[in-house]
């Protein structure tokens, strides 16, 4: 059964003070963003069906925002989710490069998880670094200036994350 | 060197902090206006100091303000729009993320003087590690008596919450900002209606930018005549500008916006030239959905001046021969630089953010976007180019929000500029693939024809 933790629950709650009373629909995005992460990085649609129960809405009002915006992950991805920048400027800078090396290292297509389901490539559209280009989102954080040795040290830095974390 | 306003306490150590930021001066402003003014005149002053919006559309501030609908016993609301994603623009994440309190005192005033007790900062999604430094800033301001209630004594309660997007270019137009703060997709809403009657929940509504924010406080530090004497005609005070492509120093600056665009490109103070000793071919000055234009134009306006780092020389010529400061997004393409795929990665850019609610640009992004892919990859007719041409026309001011505009433009502008680099591609279909077009005549003095 889909349930977050006494903890989550006290952060959904936090969350929806922040919006007047019956409002409690404004707190959907941040609520997406908090069950995503807790649930496996991805939101089924039981977990969308949760998230309506707890801000008393309809699933559909879910689902259509869960659909719309581009960080929601409707299908799994990998532990890791290196989000590689393609617009402009970045471009300009030799993302392309960078992309295509992350195929080749990973094995994987855009948009693919590697078999160990470890690694997702995705790309994505411009995320505000253009100056420190080329970029990539890892989960939180920006990595920028990447290289081709950058990229390596990455994919390193994450495998022994993994492996500490398990 | 020009004066800074916003930037100039950027690299004192441990600025992020309220301790630090109070030291240097930070929050005078919020006991100015609050202990000292009344909220009219804080509207005032902004109206008088010339501050035009920092977003990209350069609207006047203060008049914005003065619009907002007062009826009694109907809350308002400040929100600011912290969802900086126009290609070329990364200006509002630098000031957030070194200097977070000059955001939250500038609300704090603007809160004041619009009467919202609960202000937003809607930030985009990805910006994850910045909502933490706000929400820090934000303890801290209000462990410090400048947030809650009763501030300063003063009988103004405010709070401030930060509310974090999910990535969707299309929020940081104002109206689907509010329905994707309600918790709705993004879909911009048909006006008037105009948020300053009904906004956020229906009730009147102010959307201000980052840095428009942040502007309030030197204006109400040192008063709007003081602000107004910096900068030139209409473009008063100081301006973000994030610069990048090819240049040495790539960065966030703030220009008092009385420089060419020569001295920003090739000064050490800004950018510092271009790598390798490359010549510049184009530049798109105020993020991507502003008019490319070639370095000849780019420098000097069709009337022979120097063009100059401000709203006003910028769109010197109109589309013809000139562009927009938009939002200070700073994008230069060397010699060796393709625009064609540069423009398909911006038609790429608008077909994956448009909102599809309108279909000239649901449909006519995806069009550009595959015609563009066409010439790109040596696949193209010329009669593409015509066709191209022919459909942003068609979007343009056809859509309920700016995207559509935002999308048509770049197009239009690269093909005005730029036509025979397209036509090259398609009549060199193998060569376009291994070479490029190069700086052509892009850089030629331009000889005008003098109008009697």
């Amino acid at each position: 059964m889909i349930q977050f933790n006494d903890k989550k629950l006290g952060e959904v709650a936090e969350i929806v003070n922040r919006y007047p009373q019956g409002k409690q629909k404004s707190a959907l995005l941040p609520i997406l963003h908090l069950a995503q992460e807790e649930f496996g990085g991805w939101l089924d649609v039981p977990v969308m069906d949760y998230v309506a129960t707890l801000l008393r809405i309809e699933p559909i009002e879910v689902y259509e925002v869960a659909s719309f915006y581009s960080m929601y992950n409707l299908k799994p991805v990998g532990k890791y989710m290196f989000e590689v920048c393609q617009t402009g400027p970045c471009m300009i800078n030799g993302s392309d490069s960078i992309i295509n090396y992350i195929k080749e290292k990973l094995d994987i297509g855009v948009g693919e998880t590697t078999a160990d389901g470890m690694f997702t490539l995705k790309t994505v559209e411009c995320l505000g670094a253009c100056g420190y280009a080329p970029m990539m989102q890892l989960g939180k954080n920006y990595r920028e200036h990447l290289t081709k040795e950058k990229v390596d040290a990455i994919i390193e830095e994450c495998r022994a994350n993994a492996i500490k974390n398990n | 060197m020009g004066r800074k306003l916003l930037l100039d306490k950027v690299h004192v150590d441990g600025i992020r902090s309220y301790d630090v930021y109070r030291r240097e001066g930070g929050y005078r402003s919020v006991e100015k206006a609050l202990k000292s003014m009344n909220p009219d005149a804080v509207t005032d002053e902004v109206k008088k100091s010339g501050l035009r919006g920092r977003g990209g559309a350069g609207f006047p501030t203060g008049m914005k303000w003065s619009f907002l609908a007062k009826p009694a016993g109907v809350p308002r609301y400040l929100v600011c729009n912290a969802d900086e994603s126009e290609p070329g623009t990364f200006k509002d994440r630098y000031l957030m993320e070194f200097i977070p309190h000059l955001l939250i005192e500038g609300m704090i005033v603007s809160s004041f003087a619009l009467g919202s007790n609960l202000s937003y900062i809607y930030i985009r999604g990805e910006y994850a590690w910045i909502i933490d430094i706000l929400e820090q800033a934000i303890a801290e301001a209000k462990q410090h008596g400048f947030l809650g209630k009763n501030i300063l004594g003063s009988g103004f309660d405010c709070e401030i919450y930060v509310h974090r997007g999910a990535g969707a270019y299309i929020c940081g137009e104002e109206t689907a900002l509010l329905e994707s703060l309600e918790g709705k997709r993004g879909n911009p809403r048909i006006k008037p209606p105009f948020p300053a009657v009904k906004g956020l929940w229906d009730c009147p509504t102010v959307v201000n930018n980052v840095e428009t924010l942040a502007a309030v406080v030197p204006i109400i530090n040192e008063g709007a005549e003081e602000y107004a004497k910096i900068g030139i005609g209409k473009s008063t005070g100081t301006k973000l500008m994030s610069a990048c492509g090819n240049i040495n120093k790539p960065g966030v600056y703030e220009i008092d916006m009385t420089i060419p665009v020569e001295e920003f490109i090739y000064s050490d103070e800004y950018c510092g030239g271009i790598p390798n000793k490359k010549r510049l071919k184009a530049c798109i000055p105020g993020g991507s959905s502003v008019p490319i234009l070639p370095a000849n134009l780019l420098l000097t306006t069709a009337k022979g001046e120097k063009r100059l780092m401000n709203y006003e020389s910028l769109s010197d010529g109109g589309f013809a021969t000139g562009s927009m400061m938009g939002s200070g997004g700073f994008i230069v393409l060397d010699e060796d630089q393709c625009v064609v795929k540069h423009t398909y990665t911006l038609a790429r850019f608008y077909r994956h953010e448009s909102c599809g609610q309108c279909s000239p640009c649901r449909e006519g992004t995806g069009w550009m976007e595959k015609i563009l892919l066409n010439i790109d990859n040596g696949k193209g007719r010329i009669s593409d180019i015509d066709l191209l041409w022919d459909i942003q026309r068609k979007i343009e001011g056809n859509t309920i929000c700016p995207l559509g505009d935002a999308a048509a433009w770049p197009v239009a502008a690269a093909i005005r500029h730029f036509r025979d680099e397209f036509e090259w591609h398609v009549l060199n279909p193998g060569e376009c693939l291994k070479s490029n077009y190069g700086l052509a005549h892009y850089a030629d003095e331009i000889h005008m024809p003098l109008i009697a």
